[in-house]
């Protein structure tokens, strides 16, 4: 499994929904909510082992945007 | 759906599905459909520690104004404050400490008056982890969390765990081996002077277990003894030894002789007239522990640590996992000189061949009071551990029963003593009313006052108040259980007439109308 689809697993599992690809977005997803967002956050941390900082959270506002940073680690 | 009163952010630690959460530090629009509550604030992170100190004070009365808003019958449970996050410059600066335990303090008098909250130990949860661990600052002031929302699995669990621990049944009786496991050494080769109690370790680290031991038998767990050796061997060394801490008088019963572990337990589980599931046995040797699980499967048979330094941590873990309770009542302390005195009576029994004169030479007493709130806890712990004389199964919290009782229900409890001691409650009744009919929803007595026909006499006041109470009939059903069948005929023998059978019970009715 590479990044990308890794990545997306685990937006699928946080958000518990199936019905979401890679152009998902905080605008276009109404389950992701800033509880969510926090549980995708912690998520990506562990799964990937990675910290994420604070102001790379703020910016991470769509499935696009988090694999740019994921990759960037 | 439970309903959660923070002052941080906790949903990540609980989780989305069954909560609802109120604002931060709002203690006003308790969602009033939940079914339980949950207070959970942390200590507040200023730099000041006088700040923290004076914020703090204030949280006992919002606790207890958020508690006068939510249904007394519904479940509160109250975490107690741990600091998160040391932050005084003076060491000698207690002032947060002593906000803390004030609060703390306060809260467990307030849980005593209001049986509805349970308190939830925070603190042994933060134990387990260090500071660094406890609080991760970058989340802190993303979102406001306290706990470390990292810790959400491992929270979810413990807190799951706690809850549980406050209906929990535990385990009644220890049943112990003697030799290597409550001292080093074996009595019959060694001799008594040379068993390894009190002293130098290992003889220190067996001192402390017999300690910690006698402190669950004073907390209500029931001790017997399982041991191969020479039962007059083992009782002067009891009598005689200076440095053993329990005694002969401690233990409920015990068998020590050279027959198998699994006939002796059995047998002690008869003369204790308690379940073999009930029972933990404690044996250094892999092989009796072997033999005792092969041939009783109900019984719990822990593995039992090779060095004596082990036994504080393994004891700790036997308490956790079986014998932890949340509150134990005045009964439940008294419990193996209850144990012991019904041994006597059996003797005694033995003594007579007609049984009524047998219960007359007992004097017994009973007492019996209705809807006295002070006997709700102690009747919804009985209905929880009850088995054998149990009509229908049915098993209660207090809050349920305090429930029932608010909707015109009567709730009946049974004191009994006799010349050989007091037993204390040990039996009730859970009646709800339907109309003019009252239904009995459940009836159990202990089994340590059955075979005294206190059963009857019992019924016969529960009708003679129904009948006081203008109801018309009363209804009642007996419900098959694993363990009652002794009991089926119960309600035929005191004058009820049956309605309805099948392979899962019996109804019945009783009519108070006069002629």
């Amino acid at each position: 499994m590479n990044r990308s689809q890794q990545l997306l697993q685990i937006f699928r599992e946080v958000l518990e929904t199936n019905d979401i690809d890679e152009t998902v977005s905080q605008a276009n997803c109404e389950a992701w909510d800033s509880i969510h967002h926090l549980n995708l956050i912690l998520a990506i941390e562990s799964g990937f082992n990675i910290s994420l900082e604070p102001e790379e959270m703020e910016r991470m506002q769509d499935f696009a945007t988090a694999l740019k940073i994921v990759e960037g680690k | 759906m439970t309903h959660i009163f923070r002052n941080s952010t906790v949903e990540l630690l609980f989780g989305n599905t069954g909560f609802t959460y109120s604002g931060y530090d709002e203690v006003t629009n308790a969602n009033a459909d939940a079914d339980e509550y949950v207070w959970f604030y942390t200590v507040p992170m200023h730099a000041n520690t006088r700040e923290t100190a004076e914020e703090i004070a204030s949280y006992i009365d919002r606790f207890k104004l958020v508690h006068s808003q939510v249904p007394a019958t519904k479940p509160f449970y109250a975490f107690t404050l741990f600091n998160l996050f040391d932050f005084r410059t003076e060491l000698i600066d207690f002032s947060v400490v002593h906000a803390i335990n004030e609060f703390n303090s306060s809260l467990i008098q307030f849980a005593k008056e209001a049986s509805n909250v349970k308190i939830i130990d925070f603190a042994a949860f933060c134990r387990l982890y260090p500071e660094s661990e406890l609080l991760d600052w970058k989340f802190y002031f993303i979102s406001q969390t306290a706990l470390n929302p990292k810790l959400a699995l491992p929270f979810r669990k413990w807190f799951a765990a706690q809850k549980q621990a406050t209906v929990k049944v535990a385990k009644k009786c220890l049943v112990l081996d003697l030799d290597n496991t409550l001292w080093g050494g074996i009595l019959g080769e060694d001799g008594p002077e040379h068993l390894k109690i009190g002293g130098d370790y290992p003889g220190k680290a067996f001192l402390l277990f017999q300690r910690q031991i006698l402190e669950l038998q004073k907390n209500g767990i029931i001790l017997a003894i399982c041991s191969k050796n020479n039962e007059q061997d083992v009782l002067d060394f009891f009598e005689t030894s200076r440095d053993q801490v329990l005694k002969k008088e401690h233990f409920a019963a015990w068998r020590i002789n050279w027959l198998d572990k699994a006939t002796n337990i059995r047998e002690l589980a008869q003369e204790l007239n308690i379940g073999l599931d009930s029972m933990v046995f404690l044996d250094d040797q892999p092989a009796e522990r072997e033999l005792v699980k092969n041939f009783i499967p109900e019984i719990t048979v822990p593995e039992f640590p090779a060095a004596p330094y082990q036994l504080p941590v393994f004891l700790k873990t036997l308490r956790d996992e079986y014998f932890c309770v949340y509150q134990a009542r005045e009964e439940d302390r008294g419990k193996t000189e209850q144990y012991k005195q019904n041994a006597q009576r059996h003797q005694l029994q033995q003594q007579f061949t007609d049984i009524d004169d047998f219960i007359k030479s007992l004097e017994i007493e009973t007492t019996i009071r209705m809807n006295d709130e002070a006997d709700f806890p102690r009747i919804a712990q009985m209905s929880q551990k009850t088995n054998q004389f149990n009509l229908t199964g049915k098993r209660y919290t207090d809050l349920e029963i305090k429930e029932i009782a608010s909707r015109h229900g009567m709730i009946f409890s049974l004191s009994v003593k006799d010349k050989f001691g007091d037993s204390g409650l040990t039996g009730a009744a859970v009646i709800t009313a339907i109309g003019n009919d009252a239904h009995i929803d459940n009836l159990f007595l202990s089994c340590r006052i059955l075979g005294r026909k206190i059963e009857k006499t019992f019924m016969e006041q529960i009708i003679c108040s129904l009948r006081e109470e203008n109801f018309e009939n009363v209804t009642a059903c007996f419900n098959k259980m694993p363990k009652n069948q002794s009991v089926a005929g119960f309600y035929g023998s005191v004058g009820f007439s049956k309605t309805s059978e099948n392979e899962t019970g019996k109804t019945y009715v009783y009519s108070l109308k006069k002629g």
